[in-house]
């Protein structure tokens, strides 16, 4: 199984810890981590290149998580990479703001369990514990499920 | 609504209930979603004794108002808290522990944004701090409108305070 290459960005070393804790329980892909302290800290370690899937905090100092994303997306080629928000936001305002104005993927909320992680982030993964690519409809669709809960 | 409790709260000599049980509740979900057990509120029996431990310190503010959450946590509830986190204690002179209990502050904080945003009041959550210390005493300059709660649950004792302040 080949590696996979996750940013992990928060400004807490001890939720980086507990996603990397979270992600290995999964064994759904061999992870190697890429850590980042802040929005800006991780465009820098992104722009080192071959990062493949990323988790990323909301409050953070110098750069938020949505702002980072923003970011992210705006790189060419870089619209389909998936950006799992984790976070303790758990407004619904603020899901909006991630999902529609920030292009994440996905939203998790702490605390989260490996459970929470499994079943939101394995639709990413092939059976061979590879990145899924090229998933605009996926995203779309995403959107389209959380909007409607937005509404409802 | 918004507007009533924005009219509550300018001038206010204390915390309407509607944000203390709001506040209350926010801490019982936060601390059930984190060990799996809800706290109880208990009777505070007038007690008022420095603490040996830790404070979470976090805001929930807008452009008028600001509430400032203080979790204060002896250091036996802290340590037992870092085994529920992260699966091990952590030594409580750590700054893993201060990264922890800026950590739990935070996920509180976001909990009581989004149900103080139900009855009127849209804020948003400062970055958090944590101070360690023994003998720590909580003061309040100019005396604002503060509430404080006791509550004990598996993991053991801990103390919610809260001031709130005009946003300037």
């Amino acid at each position: 199984m080949s590696k996979v290459k996750a940013l992990v960005v928060d400004d807490s070393k001890i939720m980086r810890s507990a996603v990397k804790r979270a992600l290995d329980q999964l064994m759904i892909a061999d992870f190697e981590y890429i850590e980042a302290m802040d929005g800006q800290d991780a465009l820098e370690k992104f722009d080192e290149g071959g990062i493949e899937i990323m988790f990323v905090d909301w409050n953070m100092p110098k750069m938020t998580g949505v702002e980072f994303s923003q970011e992210i997306r705006k790189k060419e080629g870089m619209q389909h990479i998936p950006i799992i928000m984790v976070t303790a936001e758990k407004s619904m305002g603020k899901v909006d703001k991630a999902l529609n104005e920030g292009g994440a993927n996905e939203y998790i909320t702490k605390p989260f369990t490996a459970d929470k992680m499994s079943s939101t982030i394995s639709r990413y993964f092939d059976d061979e514990g590879k990145v899924k690519t090229g998933g605009e409809e996926d995203g779309e669709e995403k959107k389209s499920f959380f909007k409607s809960i937005l509404k409802s | 609504m918004m507007a009533m409790i924005a009219e509550k709260l300018n001038g206010a000599k204390s915390i309407p209930n509607e944000i203390n049980d709001v506040v209350k509740q926010s801490v019982i979900n936060t601390f059930e979603s984190i060990s799996g057990t809800a706290p109880d509120c208990i009777d505070m029996n007038g007690e008022n004794e420095p603490l040996n431990g830790i404070i979470g310190n976090i805001a929930v503010f807008n452009t008028e108002h600001t509430l400032s959450l203080m979790l204060a946590i002896p250091k036996d509830t802290a340590l037992n808290l870092s085994e529920i986190f992260i699966g091990m204690q952590i030594p409580f002179e750590s700054d893993d522990m201060g990264d922890l209990v800026g950590e739990v502050s935070n996920i509180l904080a976001g909990e009581v944004a989004a149900n103080i945003e139900k009855i009127g009041f849209r804020g948003q959550s400062s970055l958090p701090t944590a101070t360690r210390g023994s003998d720590l005493t909580l003061f309040m300059p100019n005396k604002p409108p503060t509430t404080k709660m006791k509550f004990s649950g598996p993991n053991g004792e801990f103390w919610l305070n809260m001031a709130l302040s005009e946003s300037k």
